[in-house]
């Protein structure tokens, strides 16, 4: 996989820029730093960029923390507290987030000449820097924090030399720089690479999904931020109008205990509903997640709290609309009316649910506007320009920059 | 004899750096626009000529749609969008033009209820990244065809922000076509489009055909 992979989908001007910011850090060293290996936004953003800036002569290593049960419990905590929802952390958890800070940074090799740091688990990395600019990549909500939770991370975050925010409601006030950069999805990725019909018709057969009815599709983990009690609510008030079905796919995060419980929950809610589907996706089930997407009629993501929401851009670039919650970064991928609807409640769902099934014209030139929306603005070469572009305005620390 | 000067084009973009201010009323917008940074300032009024858009804004700058969609306030916004940044070559004048336009509107009108929790106005600025390309014209005809291939925020860079650059109304293109190429005629009608009114790629797609319609 290398850039020129992605000529014909990329801006022809950013895959321009890239190569001119590139050639000038060739064989310097790129360190990103985070918590999982596989399921999760943040692991399949790297997994897709880290080969691309290695084709672009950049040295560039990707490091996952070592960690146990605690330690995500402690920082699944943070991150709801950071969210708006859930308690301070207790002392006993602080300790644990320190111990597992401490023994990752000294086992892991920090030394690059830009390090990226992505969400809070490894944030403490900072402490041990040895050289090189470092940021810290935020993909979380933090507009409404828990103070004692923001207070403890922000003394530590204060120390990187810029964060990076992925929609401008998120910032702060810290005294570094606070970058904006949206995540992107990977038009190239198994994920949203296209596929054929025959073949997304024997996913839904394997998966025991007929396509003999509009599919309405929720893929997220199962997590009460992502609300799948309220999709099952408006599925079944869409119901009564459209004969439908629901399909909710998720996968499970090593770093996401809570997962199960909330999975329990909503199984009780399907209540033996022949039209729900309750799909538990094992991770690398990419393919699956492609085929679900594009044999769906409309897919949804109706969350209360959303970091960015990159499931959103994977179904519109799909040319699927979405339906989908007031929130996060959903807002800048859907737009009201032209590439799908944001609703704010149960029957807001249920209602644009009806509008579409009953339009499905409609339908066709939301998707089309989606797609065309997600290919000039959220797709990876834009990351992979953006990072350089980090990288190259801190180390020249002007406001106008020739390259 | 002079050896003509190639033209070369150059590419550019933002990164757009978050201040953390916002504000979530028209009060608290008045407070922070008055000790916004310059950048903060030039950033929300040109960000839009920067930017690809696939679904267009309703308005040219950010002030104006901020007051359209979220405070919705019609009258203002249309005020607002009615400011054309490259009329001043002054930040601080456009400050004061826009917080005028603003003092006028609150005293004729009862001022506007804030707006819904996450619609609030968040102050950012921009660090602009100029990239040379390897894209060179030398001749008229080869202009236009060079023009259509070169990115949109080449566009921006040459016809936009000359006009910072060059601290006149002066775009790089004209000069090029009357002080290289010796086409007076065609500059005349490039240099006399008005950029607030366009994208960049609309704009684009005009200056190409003036040039094609030149040769």
């Amino acid at each position: 996989m290398n850039l020129r992979d992605y000529e014909g989908i990329a801006e022809p001007g950013d895959l321009r820029a890239i190569e001119h910011m590139a050639a000038r850090l060739e064989g310097r060293k790129m360190l990103h730093v985070n918590s999982t290996a596989a399921g999760g936004g943040v692991a399949e953003l790297l997994a897709r960029m880290v080969p691309l800036f290695k084709g672009l002569g950049i040295d560039v290593r990707w490091e996952v923390m070592q960690a146990d049960r605690p330690f995500f419990e402690a920082t699944k905590n943070i991150h709801n507290s950071l969210q708006g929802q859930g308690a301070p952390l207790t002392k006993e958890m602080w300790d644990t987030y320190r111990i597992v800070n401490t023994e990752n940074a000294r086992r892991i090799d920090l030394d690059a000449d830009f390090t990226v740091i992505h969400d809070p688990q490894p944030a403490m990395f900072i402490d041990y820097r040895k050289r090189g600019i470092w940021i810290w990549r935020c993909h979380i909500d933090i507009s409404s924090p828990e103070p004692m939770t923001w207070h403890f991370l922000k003394d530590i975050v204060k120390n990187y030399e810029a964060s990076v925010f992925s929609v401008a409601s998120f910032a702060q006030s810290l005294p570094i720089t606070q970058f904006l950069m949206q995540p992107t999805i990977d038009p190239l990725a198994e994920k949203n690479v296209q596929i054929e019909d025959e073949e997304v018709k024997a996913i839904y057969e394997r998966l025991g999904v007929p396509l003999d009815k509009p599919v309405l599709l929720q893929v997220s983990r199962f997590d009460p931020f992502k609300d799948p009690i309220g999709v099952i609510e408006a599925y079944r008030l869409a119901k009564k109008y459209h004969d439908c079905c629901l399909v909710l796919a998720g996968g499970t995060a090593t770093d996401d205990p809570e997962g199960e419980k909330v999975l329990a929950e909503v199984q009780e809610k399907a209540g033996g509903d022949p039209d729900i589907h309750i799909l538990l996706l094992p991770p690398f089930s990419d393919r699956e997640v492609n085929a679900l997407q594009r044999g769906a009629t409309i897919v949804l993501q109706k969350s209360t709290r959303e970091g960015f929401g990159l499931v959103v851009a994977e179904a519109l670039w799909k040319k699927k609309p979405v339906i989908a919650g007031d929130v996060g970064g959903i807002p800048l991928q859907v737009i009201e009316g032209l590439t799908g609807y944001l609703v704010h409640s149960v029957e807001g769902a249920a209602y644009r649910i009806r509008q579409l099934l009953e339009n499905p014209e409609l339908a066709r030139r939301m998707g089309e506007a989606g797609r065309e929306h997600i290919r000039r603005n959220f797709i990876t070469t834009k990351n992979i320009r953006n990072y350089l572009g980090f990288w190259t305005a801190l180390e020249k620390k002007e406001k106008v920059i020739y390259v | 004899m002079e050896e003509k000067k190639a033209f070369r084009f150059y590419e550019c973009f933002a990164l757009t750096t978050l201040t953390g201010r916002r504000a979530a009323n028209i009060v608290e917008f008045v407070e922070i626009l008055r000790t916004a940074s310059a950048e903060a300032i030039f950033h929300h009024m040109h960000q839009y000529f920067l930017k690809p858009h696939a679904v267009m804004p309703e308005f040219p700058n950010d002030f104006a749609v901020w007051v359209s969609e979220s405070l919705n306030e019609p009258l203002l916004a249309e005020a607002l969008a009615n400011v054309n940044p490259f009329e001043f070559t002054n930040i601080e004048e456009l400050r004061a033009e826009i917080l005028r336009i603003i003092g006028d509107y609150l005293r004729a009108y009862p001022p506007p209820r804030p707006v819904l929790p996450g619609r609030e106005f968040m102050f950012n600025e921009g660090i602009t990244i100029v990239i040379p390309t390897d894209i060179e014209a030398m001749q008229i005809h080869d202009f236009a065809q060079k023009l259509k291939t070169v990115d949109y925020s080449s566009i921006y860079f040459h016809f936009y922000e000359s006009r910072l650059r060059l601290g006149r109304p002066a775009d790089d293109f004209s000069e090029f076509l009357s002080t290289t190429l010796e086409c007076p005629g065609v500059a005349a009608r490039i240099k006399s489009l008005d950029p607030y009114m366009y994208s960049t790629e609309v704009l684009r797609d005009k200056i190409v055909k003036l040039v094609e319609e030149a040769l």
